[in-house]
């Protein structure tokens, strides 16, 4: 290999870290994709696609609706995978795929309402993202939801740009 | 151009690349350095009750560290900035943390690992004032590196230590 060769491969090799930063990191909204729907009159099932290296906290996921009236039951969170953490000892967290079936007592002639989802989680790279809260609107009659505009912590400083969720 | 003129500017693109490569490992500085206006100037809540700005230790060799107790890397990273408060005071060096967070976590926990310094809670406010610090993506822990006259100098995004801040404050001391 000539040394303009080996050089430029240096150059390049390195060149991505120059201008990476925070771009290695994925948003929260795209390390934590959430989804949800209402699925009969009386269980909402939620989703979050957890991107790889990255994980949320069992204990932290939290659900509330508006109206207040549309009444949530004990979410049915799945097992979770135990991490041995330095400071806090045994913790659940989910990686990859996760799917929570939230029971729901719909009032009569409800049409829509707004589902609050609160979480928080961590990369493996060594940082932990601000607690997250997004808001889908879910009906009878209304598919598969994304989040909306607004939701999170950062989201309503108009920091990070929400990412649809397919 | 001569041929050995284009090699040697090759080489130096080259080795400037590599610096900077090295110099900004992903996840050891944020993308850009700013002193946002005001930064010295916006009140935050202290532990104390009342509000402070971080402009109270201006003139020293400020070093910012957004936390929370919830966040593991954090606390990592914290038993470290207590040594380095503790045996550089004298030259100049003030910590200063700012946890996004409950206050009622917040003083407990002080109070456990024995912080030295300045702590001030916030939330929205907390974290506007870390985003437009360069940490868009609000993840913790993020530190700043403020010189004598209050211009941002140094950012890093998640856990730093002793060995990697010593040189970057010396320069500054």
């Amino acid at each position: 290999m000539s040394l303009q060769r080996l050089l430029l491969g240096i150059a390049l090799g390195c060149a991505p870290a120059t201008w990476a930063g925070q771009g290695d990191l994925l948003t929260p909204q795209q390390a934590f994709r959430l989804s949800a729907q209402l699925v009969s009159r009386n269980e909402i099932v939620v989703r979050y696609d957890i991107a790889p290296g990255y994980y949320l906290y069992r204990d932290k996921l939290k659900f509330a609706t508006e109206p207040a009236a549309v009444a949530l039951g004990v979410p049915r969170t799945p097992k979770a995978a135990v991490h041995e953490d330095e400071f806090f000892g045994r913790v659940e967290i989910y990686r990859g795929p996760v799917v929570i079936r939230v029971p729901v007592k719909l009032p009569a002639g409800t049409e829509r309402f707004t589902l609050t989802a609160r979480s928080q989680g961590c990369a493996d790279a060594g940082v932990c993202y601000t607690p997250q809260q997004q808001q889908l609107v879910l009906g009878p009659g209304i598919g598969a939801a994304e989040p909306a505009g607004s939701g999170s912590l950062i989201d309503s400083l108009g920091g990070v740009r929400p990412e649809k969720t397919p | 151009m001569k041929r050995g003129t284009k090699i040697f500017l090759f080489i130096a693109v080259a080795l400037a690349a590599l610096a900077a490569g090295l110099a900004l490992h992903p996840l050891n500085r944020g993308p850009v350095v700013v002193t946002p206006a005001g930064l010295l100037e916006t009140p935050l809540e202290s532990i104390d009750g009342g509000k402070q700005p971080l402009g109270t230790w201006k003139g020293k060799v400020l070093v910012v560290n957004f936390w929370a107790t919830w966040c593991a890397p954090c606390r990592k990273e914290i038993p470290e900035f207590i040594r380095m408060q503790e045996r550089l005071k004298d030259q100049g060096l003030q910590f200063v943390g700012i946890a996004i967070d409950e206050k009622d976590k917040v003083v407990p926990y002080i109070r456990e690992v024995g912080i030295n310094y300045p702590v001030l809670v916030g939330e929205l406010d907390a974290v506007e004032m870390s985003r437009s610090l360069g940490n868009e993506l609000g993840a913790l822990p993020f530190t700043v590196v403020v010189d004598r006259s209050g211009k941002v100098v140094h950012t890093i995004l998640g856990a730093t230590s002793e060995a990697s801040l010593e040189p970057i404050l010396k320069a500054l001391f």
